[in-house]
């Protein structure tokens, strides 16, 4: 039995090494790119261990490209705004979805899983028409609001699985002490699907931070751009500086890497242990 | 501190009627339980109480306001659940605390953190916090005031789930079997403590259970349920000396109360093959009411068991099933000899038998022939067709 246990561990951990690889190289290889110079990379020369003297040159690109840190705080506000709208809209939806019945609502769910058959090309051209006529284009907030109605749906749909699991119970007994729907909702349900809060804070983050398309087309205002635009506009018609593109890449998952280890942290199970009898 | 009255109260789902018209009037201060086997509409009754469930038809009075529309809060009642419901994320300390922390609730409270402190500083209060201490140490849960409700055993958070409902001294305190998840020994524990509390708050409690011990021991009143019928409205003792049907004689006691089909003739009632001695009076009047069939209830306690070879006039002839010696007394089940339920093994065999309480250890073992006998004023009468209880 023991042996078998052994060999059962050593196997997960071969797993764990492995996938830990498949998932980092890439970025291994954003900073390696990064601290290469140029020329190397074009002469075919980079090695597998770069020169760490060169490390400065993670963050070149701040020295060539002076927007570039404006882009990324422009990043942040679409990103926090798609979390912060995307949450909020999403929680009283799925809250409705999860607690109440009301005519439509199977329509509504499905229409909330039907955004997401669509692919964003499409929806390109008549939200640049809307936006047009709205006097949306070149705002970020406008960019905020056709990111959180992707994002929005994905967390309605986490949301509400975990809204589903919480004891009906718990709820009536806050209605007995005092508590009205908005209240039940903010002083009760709230705090027990922080997990899931926090699930859906980083998927509706990374729609936000990670979205190209509507944030090229929309932001015309160089000044406007996201870093995703930004980072894209180094590749020149005839020079590509691969070095500073990296460093830009790995500027650009910095402040990603932040707020998934803050919201990480959050996410465990088991909030609503001891509610009721089990 | 109201009187509750219901007045032609019933309860549907769709076509599904749960309550049937309802009437009845649960005096100030009393305790009241609600008592019936599971899915009788029992936990319903106790919901439309609280506001937790609509009423379909009828009107529930608290003195003379009709709160069928008002919410829960605005009845100032308090609800045990039978699940605890504790808040988990909460500590017991917050969970005992948050009806007086809703009591002080302001719109801008729902504004995110400012809410969340404002919820704190009102705990922190000096009356609240008293409150709290007075109620957790009433309730011996002074030491586990800063744990979360996961940390604590069962017990302990059925008592919490008390407290909760003790701290703001409402007029009416309504519990969904709240002990049912309990142990044995803490059941009853908890059984002495709730009736205890009664005593103290002097308040009206309404108490919803299947489990007849703790309606006999803590009710003052009771109703039985079943199928959402009102079977019957009275004390412990009119209920279990003055049964109003069948149901309820079978349903209240332990054992159930036993009932015998007889048939009044020109000799007597004829109990299987058995003519009762000294029964041609009681067969009489049967026979005066127009059917010669009756029912006769008969406690365990009032039926006597003698050896097989006893002889005596009042005695008809049985065989011991089940013997159960519980230490200060016996429970003896029987079967009458010639009918179905003698040699019958397994399951079945504890289905159609009777049973008699007797004091004591009793030199009597399965299959042992033997005789029983009881005296015909201690017979309970009922009706053979409806069941109901009858004055002969």
């Amino acid at each position: 039995m023991i042996g078998r246990r052994n060999l059962g561990v050593g196997v997960r951990t071969l797993l764990a090494a492995l996938l830990v690889i498949l998932a980092g190289f890439p970025l291994y290889w954003i900073l390696n790119t990064a601290i290469t110079p140029s020329n190397t990379l074009y002469g075919g020369g980079q090695k597998i261990f770069p020169d760490l003297s060169r490390s400065a040159h993670l963050f070149s690109v701040l020295v060539t490209d002076n927007s570039f840190l404006r882009w990324i705080g422009n990043s942040v506000v679409v990103a926090l705004g798609t979390t912060v709208a995307g949450l909020l809209l999403a929680t009283l939806a799925a809250y409705a979805l999860s607690r109440y019945r009301f005519v439509g609502k199977g329509i509504m769910g499905f229409g909330f899983f039907a955004t997401q058959m669509l692919p964003e090309a499409l929806l390109v051209v008549p939200l640049y028409s809307l936006f047009a006529s709205l006097g949306m284009l070149n705002q970020l907030y406008g960019l905020v609001l056709a990111n959180t109605a992707f994002a929005m749906p994905v967390a309605t749909f986490i949301l509400k699985a975990a809204m589903d699991s919480i004891p009906y119970e718990m709820e009536e007994s806050a209605r007995v002490d005092g508590c009205g729907a908005l209240s039940i909702l903010q002083i009760m349900v709230v705090p027990l699907i922080a997990p899931s809060m926090a699930a859906a804070a980083v998927i509706a983050f990374f729609d936000g931070w990670n979205e190209y398309l509507f944030a090229t087309t929309f932001i015309t205002d160089e000044h406007k751009w996201t870093a995703s635009t930004g980072l894209a506009s180094f590749i020149g018609e005839f020079l590509i500086p691969l070095d500073s593109v990296f460093s830009g890449a790995f500027l650009f998952t910095l402040p990603a890497v932040v707020f998934f280890l803050i919201m990480q942290r959050r996410i465990v199970s088991g909030l609503t242990a001891g509610s009721v009898k089990g | 501190m109201p009187t509750i009255t219901f007045n032609g109260v019933s309860k549907s789902f769709g076509a599904n009627t749960v309550i049937k018209e309802f009437n009845a009037e649960v005096p100030d201060k009393d305790f009241l339980v609600l008592l019936g086997p599971s899915g009788c509409g029992k936990s319903t009754m106790l919901r439309m109480i609280a506001g937790l469930t609509e009423i379909t038809a009828g009107e529930l009075r608290f003195d003379d306001t009709v709160v069928n529309d008002l919410s829960p809060k605005r009845r100032n009642i308090a609800f045990v659940f039978q699940s605890y419901a504790l808040y988990p994320h909460m500590k017991v300390r917050s969970n005992i605390a948050f009806p007086l922390v809703m009591d002080n609730f302001r719109w801008w409270h729902h504004i995110p953190i400012v809410g969340g402190l404002a919820r704190r500083a009102i705990l922190k209060r000096a009356d609240v916090a008293e409150k709290v201490d007075a109620v957790a140490a009433m309730l011996e849960l002074t030491d586990y005031l800063d744990r979360r409700p996961k940390a604590l055993s069962g017990g302990q958070r059925q008592r919490v789930a008390l407290a909760r409902s003790l701290i703001r001294d409402p007029a009416v305190y309504l519990l969904d079997e709240p002990l049912s998840n309990l142990d044995a020994k803490l059941r009853s524990q908890m059984r002495a403590a709730i009736s205890a509390l009664h005593a103290r708050v002097r308040k009206t409690f309404v108490y919803v259970t299947h489990d007849q011990v703790e309606a006999m021991t803590m009710g003052t009143r009771i109703i039985v349920l079943n199928d959402g019928v009102v079977q019957q409205y009275g004390t412990p003792k009119e209920i279990y000396d003055r049964p109003a049907n069948t149901f309820v004689a079978t349903f209240i006691g332990s054992p159930p109360m036993n009932v015998f089909l007889a048939e009044a003739g020109a000799d007597g009632l004829r109990v299987g093959d058995h003519v009762l001695p000294g029964s041609r009076d009681a067969a009489e009047r049967v026979i005066s009411r127009g059917s010669a069939m009756i029912r006769l209830g008969v406690r365990a306690e009032k039926i006597a068991i003698h050896p097989g070879d006893a002889t005596g006039e009042n005695l008809i002839e049985a065989r011991v099933a089940v013997v159960e010696h519980l230490g200060a007394e016996t429970i003896v089940g029987f079967a009458l000899e010639g009918t179905e339920g003698v040699n019958v093994v397994g399951a079945a065999s504890t289905s159609g038998l009777f049973y008699a309480r007797l004091t004591g250890e009793v030199p009597l073992s399965v299959n042992d022939p033997c005789r029983v006998g009881f005296a015909l004023d201690a017979v309970t009468w009922f009706d053979h067709a409806s069941g109901r209880r009858v004055e002969l």
